[in-house]
């Protein structure tokens, strides 16, 4: 009885509409095919694909690359506050446009950047994560190609929905936007470091409404202070895995400025002007 | 399908019986218990140590990376530390009682972490005692640190609660029978360290103020040179063993003297790069000097340490900034 179900014919209609279902499948992906095929993920992230369609657009021109260092230790101490460095100084291409994101996260998208007058060498700020996961950062170069560096991160999780810490404290308005920076010549490059208090909350913790700074604009201003489209180095725009009270780290080539200004705007339309360098 | 009852009925039986069997046999392979194998070492005239692996917590070592100690006293047996889990706690007490045959007079917890304190539980709760500042430090941090521990030993942490030791122990002299010990409140490792020179069998019981070949770990330390401060104080006092809370009891002061170089080497490395504008992630990678390439863990906690202090050095290092609108 067993056995004679097995070759029922209602099983053969089963196998042959499955059949016709894969090669419609095959027919189709093969008509709606991209002009470049995704290489694989070297770390087999379910949101690979997903998030470079997302994020890059459904028919990017993608390549790993070994010419930008992604920097993030391979587990998170505190999944609130994970360092990120993108070094970026080894790209042998001109860079359009730079994405990065956290695969795993509720809301994956870390921080696109667009360089204007000159693209940077180092970026670097802390992410959140809320599980174990792969981070990416996306570089876009002159013939519209995306090169891809990628790492993993281990983590216990959690990092999104933890209330912050600024929260905890009553007075954090006062606080709001306090900064502490630095401008610091190094060998081959000027380094801006700057750090806001600012508690960033990613909307994830109940009753905390989404209030993030989601807009930086570096200035080169060399002491006249205009800040213009001829002054603008780049722009970074933000999403909800940057972390609480952040810190910014941007390299450029040095000579071709002293001083910086940095322009921060956060969701609630506030906005923080902070000058780095030589006053 | 009604032809052979009886014969199904016998299978059925048989099938009831296999499914029992196999499924008590799946259970007991799932569910037991590990068993840590803990021996005691006596390293002088009623006084045991046992040493725990120089490793990181895991799945494979049940949390046992920590050093144990009790020592047998005319008024019972003074214990140093639980353990990481209710099933060490267990283990411990029964070797307490095997190997001495007294019972417990007090059991010290020399601070809040879980791998000292987590076997609290398979002790007479009124004779745990702890620093004021290791019982309310436990208490803020007891249940965080629980969901950390099942995450990375498992199955070994079965059952375990916090266990917030009732009784505060003061600094100073306690004599219990001929037995002399004087207790030390220290702050280097985790903001309040218990250290116990017993003066009778000359054993200085460091605690976790002292690592040996094993890299010392950083979250709650109020400061690496606070730290090496009160080291110097350790190095002055009178024993011919030293016990670290983590690595081999030594015979001399190396243990001292490593914690001290890597603290010293550390707090250097933290300063120098903020004042060169590094980020966390640059100096994760840092190549470990030759002296300390054989600690055990050396790296693992080096990158964890960054993420507990480097922030705090990074700030320091930068200027208050105007804000100008």
């Amino acid at each position: 009885m067993l056995s004679w179900n097995l070759i029922m014919y209602p099983s053969i209609h089963k196998s042959v509409r499955a059949a016709s279902i894969i090669s419609l499948a095959v027919l189709f992906s093969l008509v709606s095919s991209k002009a470049f095929a995704l290489p694989e993920d070297i770390h087999k992230s379910p949101m690979w694909q997903y998030n470079i369609e997302r994020y890059l657009g459904t028919d990017a021109d993608v390549v790993h690359t070994d010419q930008v260092s992604l920097k993030v230790p391979d587990f998170a101490e505190d999944s609130a506050q994970v360092p990120l460095t993108i070094a970026l100084d080894r790209f042998e291409g001109d860079i359009r446009s730079i994405v990065s994101w956290v695969d795993l996260n509720p809301v994956p998208h870390l921080f696109s950047y667009q360089p204007h007058q000159q693209a940077p060498l180092t970026l670097a700020l802390n992410f959140r994560v809320q599980q174990a996961t792969t981070v990416r950062a996306a570089i876009q170069d002159e013939n519209d190609v995306w090169h891809i560096a990628s790492a993993h991160v281990d983590a216990a999780g959690g990092g999104c929905t933890a209330p912050s810490v600024t929260a905890s404290n009553p007075h954090w308005s006062d606080q709001l936007g306090n900064s502490q920076g630095r401008y610091f010549s190094r060998p081959a490059s000027n380094r801006l470091k700057l750090s806001i208090m600012h508690p960033m909350d990613s909307g994830m913790v109940e009753n905390v409404p989404i209030f993030h700074i989601n807009e930086i604009q570096i200035h080169a201003v060399n002491n006249d202070k205009t800040m213009d489209e001829e002054s603008l180095l780049g722009e970074m725009s933000l999403s909800e895995s940057a972390s609480e009270n952040p810190l910014f780290v941007f390299d450029f080539a040095g000579d071709d400025s002293n001083q910086y200004a940095l322009r921060l705007r956060d969701t609630q339309g506030n906005v923080f002007k902070r000058i780095l360098g030589d006053t | 399908m009604i032809t052979f009852p009886l014969i199904q009925i016998r299978l059925h039986w048989l099938f009831a019986v296999l499914t029992a069997t196999s499924l008590f046999l799946f259970h007991s392979l799932v569910n037991a218990s590990p068993q840590y194998e803990l021996v005691p070492v006596q390293i002088a005239d009623n006084v045991w140590v046992v040493e725990g692996k120089r490793e990181n917590f895991s799945r494979d070592n049940g949390g046992n990376i920590v050093n144990t100690a009790f020592i047998a006293t005319e008024e019972g047996v003074v214990v140093i530390d639980t353990g990481p889990s209710w099933q060490y706690g267990k283990a411990l007490h029964d070797i307490i009682r095997e190997t001495t045959g007294k019972d417990i007079n007090r059991v010290l917890i020399t601070h809040h972490h879980p791998d000292h304190t987590f076997g609290n539980q398979a002790f007479d709760v009124e004779k745990l005692y702890a620093l004021p500042g290791t019982i309310s430090r436990l208490k803020a941090d007891g249940d965080a640190f629980a969901d950390n521990m099942y995450r990375m030993v498992g199955h070994w942490m079965k059952g375990t609660e916090v266990i917030v030791p009732p009784n505060q122990i003061s600094p100073g002299k306690l004599t219990l029978g001929e037995h002399e010990f004087e207790l030390f409140a220290m702050t280097g490792h985790s903001g309040a360290d218990l250290v116990v020179m017993d003066h009778t069998s000359g054993v200085l019981f460091a605690s976790d103020m002292v690592f040996f070949n094993r890299a010392l770990t950083t979250p709650h330390t109020p400061g690496l040179r606070q730290w090496q401060q009160e080291l110097e104080e350790l190095n002055t006092m009178p024993f011919s063993l030293l016990v670290p809370g983590h690595g081999p009891i030594s015979q001399d002061a190396s243990p001292i003297l490593q914690t001290s170089a890597y603290l010293d080497w550390l707090d250097t490395l933290l300063q120098e790069s903020a004042e060169q504008g590094l980020t966390p992630s640059e100096i994760m990678s840092t190549p470990i000097p030759d002296q300390f390439s054989d600690i055990a863990e050396v790296r693992y906690e080096l990158v964890r340490t960054i993420s507990h202090l480097y922030p705090e050095y990074e700030k320091s290092a930068l200027q208050a900034l105007a804000n100008d609108l």
